[in-house]
């Protein structure tokens, strides 16, 4: 009975993991697609929306697979970026995500670990695709970030396989809070500093930043974060001679 | 002699009231970021480092040599107070340090921590002085072959001394040299990776990573735990600074030998001041007649491990100045802080500028004596400063990393950067992996990829040059030998054991 309930344990894992890792496959597409969105209000440059949606649609399902067996007709025909990125970054995670499904973990740790590693590598390696290699006995451009890119490859893959043929330990718990309002507070900082000024930056991302704990007490953070301001106000600017806005742009103009 | 005129020369440089307070502000400023607990050298190194910009290169320079061992100072005074090691150097410090802090003698245990660091700064400010020269000349021996077999070494002692699976940490070091490569090819000059973003042309920078993934993440980590987080703060007045006689007698043998090892281990390129403070303390163990003391409160837990890692610290400078090539991540953050005055790290800086190297040679152990004046009677005030909460301090020092980065180039897309290695490094540390080899290999990167090109178009393509050059055959047998060694069981048991054992 244990053996059998440990045993659909593992199964409703891997499929999340399986899910997840298909997920991590289409990323950087996902990626594209959302800040494509940005192009309706006229943010940005780029594809629109439903350009991005149709070639990468068109790229995973027909021009990818076209392409592989083009190249065993000895094809040389100049494959599109997003067809290479079908090819050389979501393919082999596909084919990770359906391998996954028949392997039992023994350290999601260390498989998981190695899985997003590989994913990076093989993004890494899709970047570097479209520059040049080796000329002649001299190093292109791409020559290096391909060998590196290759050898992460093969190196994630092996601490993936740890994971499968060695015990350790499963899944570290990830909370959510710390980090959301953490990179929160540096996200709001980086985009206002230039417009909001040094004082109103400073001290909202301070008290943006004192929501990731849930011990703050707000009245004091609210006193500690304006002697933080007032303080970073004086030394930065004024005794280390850092040039930065202080107050609000509207405000001076 | 050579060798002292030189170092008067640098004591000249390093006594000029200016470059003095400089020293002074940097060993209090390091020690002050030091001592508030989860944010480790390198983080308070890079958060510092916006604060040197405005200065002349001389007094950054010093000013930050000051940061980084005030900081290590700083690390070891909590480590034996409330037995949270500020940073890696002094993990071993807290097992014996804190037990002493327990039994009513914190007072003993700094002052021999500050005695034996002092004694081990002089001894490797006289040894980069000695050493400096000779190795300057055979640094002009080396070619692009040889560099890089150099950094291939380098790159293998980081694995060899990160802690975990070797192939995690190899793993690391390849993705710091894969994020090394993107921004614009030194030769080429073509776009790379960098996905026509205009920051990135630049490459990314050095300080928006290592305050990501150490100091953000760092954060992120601490309030995963944050409510846990259990400080058991030595309470009671701290009485009796000074050592006993028998403290005195007892703790000069594991001071000598602690200065040795860490001196030798320091030149390593490689993290040396870490594995010269595990080191220290196994050897004390070992030639210890009765090691059951050990993790009791043992004043020779304190004295080996903390003089060998400052003399690490110092004598890691030696690669810095002669070569060009950080050993370790705060080296590699001080190469970041000299090109941005303008100063290519490597042998020519030694005979170019003779005032920077020297002065800060020499203020090295100003700085050290300073630590020792100062900080023995401040340690009151320390440990006052652990008395404040986390829930204040983490927002602050958010605020305070964010306004260094953006400093550094006046640019948010660095700010954005630094928090999305925040999350990277946080999912590292999820992970298991090691982010200092990432550091490392992404610092030692572009000087890599260039000598392996340079070597490999002076061969006419031809690989073999790295095999048959013989001084650069030599580095690579050395570092093929000590992979190999360290996959081997027996010695990876070995290696995991002294590493444990700093764990409890």
């Amino acid at each position: 009975m244990a053996d059998t309930m440990g045993h659909s344990a593992t199964a409703t894992r891997n499929t999340r993991l399986v899910v997840g890792f298909c997920l991590l496959a289409i990323a950087p597409q996902i990626f594209e697609f959302i800040w494509s969105i940005g192009t309706i209000f006229g943010w940005g440059a780029g594809r629109g929306p439903v350009a991005v949606v149709t070639s990468h649609v068109t790229a995973l399902l027909a021009g990818a697979p076209s392409a592989i067996f083009g190249s065993f007709g000895g094809g040389t025909k100049k494959v599109s970026s997003d067809v290479l990125l079908a090819l050389i970054y979501s393919y082999p995670l596909f084919v990770v995500a359906i391998l996954t499904l028949f392997m039992t973990i023994r350290s999601a740790q260390d498989y998981v670990g190695g899985v997003v590693l590989m994913a990076l590598a093989l993004f890494a390696l899709w970047a570097g695709s479209d520059l040049q290699g080796m000329r002649g006995f001299s190093f292109g451009a791409g020559t290096a970030p391909r060998m590196f890119g290759g050898l992460l490859v093969a190196l994630s893959a092996g601490i993936a396989l740890t994971g499968l043929l060695t015990d350790g330990p499963p899944m570290a718990h990830y909370s959510w809070r710390g980090p959301l309002f953490v990179v929160a507070a540096i996200l709001f900082f980086a985009l206002s500093i230039r417009s909001l000024g040094l004082v109103v930056t400073a001290y909202a991302s301070f008290m943006i930043a004192a929501a990731g704990s849930h011990e703050t007490r707000w009245l004091e953070a609210a006193i500690v974060g304006a002697c933080l301001t007032l303080g970073c106000a004086i030394l930065f600017p004024s005794v280390l001679g850092l040039p930065m806005p202080m107050y609000p742009r509207f405000l001076i103009q | 002699m050579d060798i002292f005129a030189n170092l008067a020369h640098g004591f000249a440089v390093a006594f000029s009231p200016i470059n003095l307070l400089m020293c002074l502000i940097g060993a209090l400023v390091g020690t002050l970021v030091g001592v508030l607990p989860g944010i480790g050298t390198i983080a308070t190194v890079a958060m510092l480092l916006p604060i040197t910009f405005g200065l002349p290169p001389v007094g950054a320079l010093i000013m930050l040599a000051g940061i980084y061992y005030g900081a290590q100072y700083g690390g070891s005074t909590t480590s034996i107070l409330v037995n949270i090691p500020g940073e890696a150097t002094s993990v071993v410090t807290a097992i014996d340090g804190h037990q002493m802090a327990k039994q009513g003698r914190a007072g003993p245990a700094l002052a021999i921590a500050a005695i034996g660091s002092f004694f081990a700064g002089c001894v490797a400010t006289v040894l980069i002085a000695i050493l400096g020269a000779p190795l300057t000349k055979l640094a002009l021996a080396f070619g692009p072959a040889e560099y890089f077999s150099l950094m291939v070494l380098g790159l293998i002692f980081a694995v060899v001394l990160a802690k975990g699976s070797v192939l995690k940490a190899i793993a690391m070091i390849v993705l710091g040299l894969l994020l090394s490569m993107v921004g614009s090819d030194i030769e080429t000059g073509a776009s790379r990776m960098a996905f026509n973003i205009p920051e990135l042309a630049d490459g990314l920078g050095f300080a928006t990573v290592a305050m990501g993934v150490f100091g953000f993440a760092e954060i992120i980590r601490n309030l995963d735990h944050g409510a846990e987080m259990n400080r058991d703060l030595v309470q009671q007045k701290i009485t009796g600074l000074m050592p006993t006689r028998k403290d005195l007698v007892d703790s000069t043998p594991p001071i000598l030998r602690g200065t040795v090892l860490g001196s030798i281990l320091g030149i390593l390129p490689g993290g040396g001041a870490v594995i010269a403070s595990f080191a220290a303390y196994t050897l004390e163990k070992k030639l210890a007649k009765n090691p059951s003391r050990f993790g009791r409160g043992a004043i020779e837990g304190v004295a080996g491990p903390e003089s060998a890692n400052n003399a690490a610290a110092q004598t890691s400078f030696i690669p810095l100045l002669t070569l060009g090539i950080p050993p370790n991540a705060v080296m590699a953050l001080m190469v970041g802080a000299m090109t941005i005055h303008g100063i290519v790290p490597g042998p020519q800086v030694m005979q170019k500028q003779p005032d920077l190297v020297w002065g800060m040679i020499a203020s090295m152990w100003i700085g050290n004596l300073m630590l020792i004046i100062i900080n023995l009677p401040l340690v009151g005030i320390w440990v006052r400063l652990l008395r404040v909460p986390y829930r204040l301090m983490f927002p602050s020092i958010v605020i305070f990393c964010a306004i260094g980065i953006y400093s550094v180039n006046n640019a948010p897309v660095d700010v954005i950067l630094a928090g999305v290695f925040g999350l990277v490094g946080y999912w590292l540390i999820k992970h298991d992996f090691e982010p200092a080899p990432l550091l490392l290999g992404m610092v030692l990167g572009p000087l890599m990829e260039e000598n392996l090109r340079r070597a490999l178009l002076i061969s006419r393509g031809d690989w073999s040059v790295f095999v048959t050059r013989p001084l650069s055959a030599v580095l690579l047998a050395v570092a093929v030998s000590l992979l190999v060694l360290t996959v081997l069981p027996a010695l990876r048991a070995k290696r995991d054991e002294v590493f444990t054992e700093s764990e409890n």
